[in-house]
C-alpha cells in the first residue's frame, strides 16, 4: 500500500518534472535563428525628446559562437565591423585600420543595446538552466551565466508555449540589479522555415526615457568559411555580401 | 449639415489616429534591399577645423619654425579637409582608394595638399588567401598612442591616434588558417616594400625591396603578433605584441620591439653631431578599463628606445640657444642650419624622448547628454616631468555629423619636452560631415 502511494505521488509529480528547460532553450535558440545565417538589422535609438538615431548592420553567424556584424549606415559608421568569437570581441574601425578589443557591456553604437545584444550568440552557449517553470501561456526560464565574462549574470526569459519563442527577457547584473528588459514583437515568416519576432524593443532603468529598437530583415540560412571570423579578414568582410 | 458639423471632432480624431498609425507603421519599417552591395561605392567626409594657438615665444621649436617671420603671441589657423573613400568591385577582386586634400590658411602661410593615402587592388582567390598590390596603410601593434612594432607604416600622431594616415606602396598577402582548440587562428601577412627615388622615398635608403611580415595567433583568447622587417632601407627589426581581456571590462596589451644597429644622430651643445649606432629596444604596456558608469580609462607606459635621453635633448635645446646667439652676434647661420636640420629630424618628433606615460579617461553620455563624450588625455615625459593635458568634448548626436572641441594645455620648464614645443596652449574645434 505504501509503495502504491509513493507511485501515485511520483506520477502526480511527473508533469512538473517533464519541463525540460534546457531543451526548451535549445529550441528557442534554433527558432530565433538557424545556427548559421545572414541577416540585416536596423537599430533605432529613441531619445526622450523623440529624436532618433538609426544604424544598419549586416550580420553573419556561424555555429554557436562565431558572429560578425558590418555597419552599413549611418555613413559616419560605415565599414565598422564587430567580431565575436565566444567571449572575445573586437571592433574594427576603417580609419584606425586595426581591430581593438571591446567588451560585451560597451555599446559600439551608443545605444541601449550593448555589444552583447548586437553580437548575441546562442543562449545555450552562454547560459545554464537554473530553473524552469510552467505558467499559463508561457514557460519562465531562469538562466545563469556560465562564466563571469557574460554581459548579464542572470536572465529571466518568458517563452511563448506554442511558438517556443521568447516574449520578454529581463537581464540582471550579478548584484541582482535589473539592467534591461527586452520585448520581442511582430512574429513574422522570413521564409525557409524561419518564423520569429521581427522587432525587439528594449528599455533600461539605467537609461530612463530612452528606448532602442532592433528590426530584422533578410534573415536566412547561410554557410561561411571559418576564415572570415578572424581579425585579418575584418577589413574585407563587406566583400562577402551578395 | 448640423450632423456633419457634430462629426467634425471625430473626423479630426480619425485623421489624427490615421496620422499616428501611419507614423507608428513608419516608425519600425525596414527594407534591407536599399542596402544591397553596389559595384561602385564612394563616400568620405568634409571637415572644417579652426585652431587658435597661444605661441610659446621663448621655446626652441617656436624660434626654429618662425625664423625671419614677424613675431607674434598667437596664431589662428583654418583648415578644410576633404577625404574620399571609394571602392570598385569586379569578380573576386576589389580596387579601393582613399584620397586626402586639405587647404590651410593662417596669417603666416596659405598651404594646400593633395595626397593619395591608399590605392590598391586586392584579389581573394580563396577566403583564406588575399593578395594585394598598391598603396596601402598597414597598422601593426596593439598600443593606443604608440606602436613600437608598426614597422611598415608612417608614424602615428599620439595626439590623434585614430586619424587616417598615408600608406606605403607595397605588395602584401594574407593567409588565414582557422582551427579548433586553444590555438584558434593563425594568420600570416608577408609584405614586400620597395624603396626608390620616387617610391616610398621617406621610408629609408633607396634601392631596396624590403621584406617584412607579421604572424598573428589567437591563442587561449589572447591576441599575439610576431612582426619582423629585414635589414634594407632601414635597419632590421623584430617584435611581438599581445592583447587580452582579463575580465569582460578589463583589457591589457603590450608591445616589444628591437631595432638592430639603429643609427641616431646626436648633437652636443656646440653643434657637433655624431651618429650613435646601437640596438634599440622599445616597449609599451597598456590597460583599458570600463567602469559600470561607462567611463573608459586607457593607460599606457611607453619606452622609446630610439628616442633622445634627457641629457641629449637638453644639449639640442642648448644648441638652439647657441645658434641664435651666433646669428645675433656674428650674423652666421651655420649653427642655425644645423639646429634646423636636427629639429626637422628625430628631435622634432611629437614624442622624441625616451619615456612617456599616457592616460585617458572618457565618459560616454557625459553631463546626461546622449552622444556627448567628454574625455581628458594626459601625456607626460617621465624623464623631465613636462606634460600635456587635453580636455575634449565630442558630440555625435546629429546624423553623419561629428563636432569635436579640444584644448591642449602644455606645461614644462625650459629645456623640457613639452616646455620647448611651439605653443603652450591650443584650442581646436572641428565639424566633420560624413557623406
Amino acid at each position: 500500500m505504501k509503495k502504491l502511494l509513493w507511485l501515485l505521488l511520483y506520477l502526480a509529480a511527473m508533469p512538473a518534472a517533464a519541463i525540460d528547460g534546457a531543451q526548451i532553450l535549445q529550441k528557442v535558440d534554433r527558432n530565433l535563428e538557424p545556427e548559421s545565417y545572414e541577416s540585416y538589422r536596423k537599430l533605432i535609438d529613441i531619445q526622450p525628446d523623440g529624436s532618433r538615431k538609426e544604424s544598419v548592420l549586416y550580420t553573419m553567424k556561424k555555429g554557436r559562437e562565431k558572429i560578425v556584424a558590418l555597419f552599413l549606415a549611418p555613413q559616419s559608421d560605415k565599414g565598422r565591423v564587430t567580431l565575436r568569437l565566444a567571449d572575445n570581441m573586437w571592433l574594427y574601425i576603417p580609419d584606425v585600420g586595426r581591430a581593438i578589443r571591446v567588451t560585451s557591456l560597451q555599446s559600439v553604437t551608443g545605444s541601449v543595446f550593448n555589444n552583447a545584444d548586437i553580437l548575441r550568440i546562442d543562449y545555450t552557449a552562454e547560459y545554464d538552466m537554473a530553473e524552469a517553470e510552467e505558467q499559463k501561456d508561457a514557460y519562465l526560464l531562469s538562466l545563469k551565466a556560465k562564466t563571469g565574462d557574460v554581459a548579464y549574470d542572470r536572465l529571466k526569459m518568458w517563452v511563448d508555449k506554442k511558438l517556443l519563442l521568447p516574449v520578454t527577457i529581463e537581464a540582471y547584473a550579478a548584484s541582482g540589479m535589473l539592467l534591461k528588459t527586452l520585448h520581442f514583437k511582430d512574429v513574422k515568416d522570413f521564409g525557409g522555415g524561419i518564423r520569429r519576432p521581427a522587432t525587439l524593443e528594449t528599455d533600461s532603468p539605467l537609461y530612463k526615457g530612452y528606448k532602442s529598437v532592433m528590426l530584422w530583415s533578410g534573415l536566412k540560412k547561410a554557410g561561411y568559411p571559418d576564415e572570415i571570423f578572424t581579425l585579418n579578414y575584418l577589413p574585407r568582410v563587406q566583400e562577402l555580401r551578395k | 449639415m448640423n450632423s456633419l458639423r457634430s462629426l467634425r471632432p471625430l473626423w479630426l480624431l480619425a485623421l489624427l489616429l490615421a496620422a499616428a498609425g501611419a507614423e507608428a507603421a513608419e516608425e519600425y519599417s525596414f527594407d534591407a534591399s536599399e542596402f544591397e552591395k553596389k559595384p561602385f561605392e564612394i563616400g568620405g567626409y568634409l571637415q572644417l577645423k579652426q585652431e587658435g594657438f597661444a605661441l610659446n615665444r621663448g621655446s626652441a621649436f617656436y624660434r626654429l619654425n618662425t625664423i625671419g617671420q614677424p613675431q607674434r603671441e598667437s596664431l589662428d589657423r583654418s583648415t578644410g579637409t576633404l577625404e574620399l573613400i571609394g571602392k570598385l568591385r569586379a569578380g573576386t577582386g576589389t580596387f579601393d582608394f582613399h584620397t586626402h586634400s586639405d587647404l590651410q590658411r593662417d596669417p603666416l602661410a596659405h598651404d594646400h595638399n593633395n595626397t593619395l593615402y591608399e590605392a590598391a587592388y586586392s584579389a581573394r582567390p580563396d577566403p583564406g588567401l588575399t593578395l594585394e598590390a598598391g598603396k596601402r596603410t598597414l597598422r601593426w601593434g596593439k598600443g593606443y598612442a604608440w606602436n613600437p612594432i608598426g614597422f611598415v607604416e608612417r608614424p602615428k600622431d599620439p595626439n590623434d591616434p585614430e586619424l587616417s594616415r598615408e600608406g606605403l606602396v607595397m605588395a602584401n598577402a594574407d593567409l588565414i588558417f582557422n582551427r579548433e582548440g586553444p590555438l584558434r587562428t593563425i594568420a600570416f601577412t608577408p609584405v614586400l616594400l620597395p624603396v626608390g627615388r620616387d617610391v616610398n622615398s621617406d621610408f629609408g635608403a633607396a634601392g631596396h625591396l624590403n621584406p617584412a611580415g607579421k604572424l598573428y595567433l589567437l591563442y587561449r583568447d589572447t591576441d599575439i603578433d610576431f612582426a619582423w622587417q629585414a635589414k634594407g632601407s632601414r635597419p632590421g627589426r623584430f617584435g611581438v605584441d599581445f592583447a587580452r581581456n582579463i575580465t569582460s571590462n578589463f583589457e591589457i596589451h603590450g608591445e616589444w620591439a628591437r631595432v638592430s644597429r639603429f643609427p641616431k644622430p646626436v648633437t652636443d651643445a656646440a653643434g657637433r653631431v655624431t651618429t650613435e649606432v646601437s640596438d634599440a629596444t622599445s616597449y609599451l604596456l597598456g590597460v583599458r578599463y570600463l567602469t559600470e558608469s561607462d567611463t573608459t580609462y586607457i593607460a599606457e607606459v611607453y619606452r622609446n628606445g630610439t628616442g633622445y635621453t634627457d641629457v641629449q635633448s637638453r644639449q639640442f635645446y642648448q644648441l638652439v640657444d647657441a645658434a641664435f646667439a651666433q646669428l645675433q652676434e656674428t650674423g652666421s647661420g651655420t649653427l642655425l642650419q644645423r639646429a634646423l636640420s636636427l629639429g626637422q629630424g628625430g628631435y622634432g618628433r611629437p614624442t622624441a624622448g625616451t619615456d612617456y606615460l599616457y592616460l585617458r579617461a572618457q565618459q560616454k553620455d557625459a553631463l546626461g547628454v546622449v552622444y556627448l563624450q567628454a574625455a581628458v588625455t594626459a601625456m607626460m615625459n617621465v624623464r623631465d616631468r613636462s606634460y600635456q593635458v587635453t580636455p575634449e568634448l565630442l558630440y555625435t548626436g546629429v546624423k553623419n555629423l561629428d563636432l569635436r572641441m579640444r584644448l591642449f594645455l602644455l606645461q614644462g620648464g625650459a629645456a623640457t619636452d613639452f616646455g620647448e614645443k611651439q605653443y603652450s596652449r591650443k584650442l581646436e574645434f572641428y565639424v566633420r560631415y560624413y557623406f
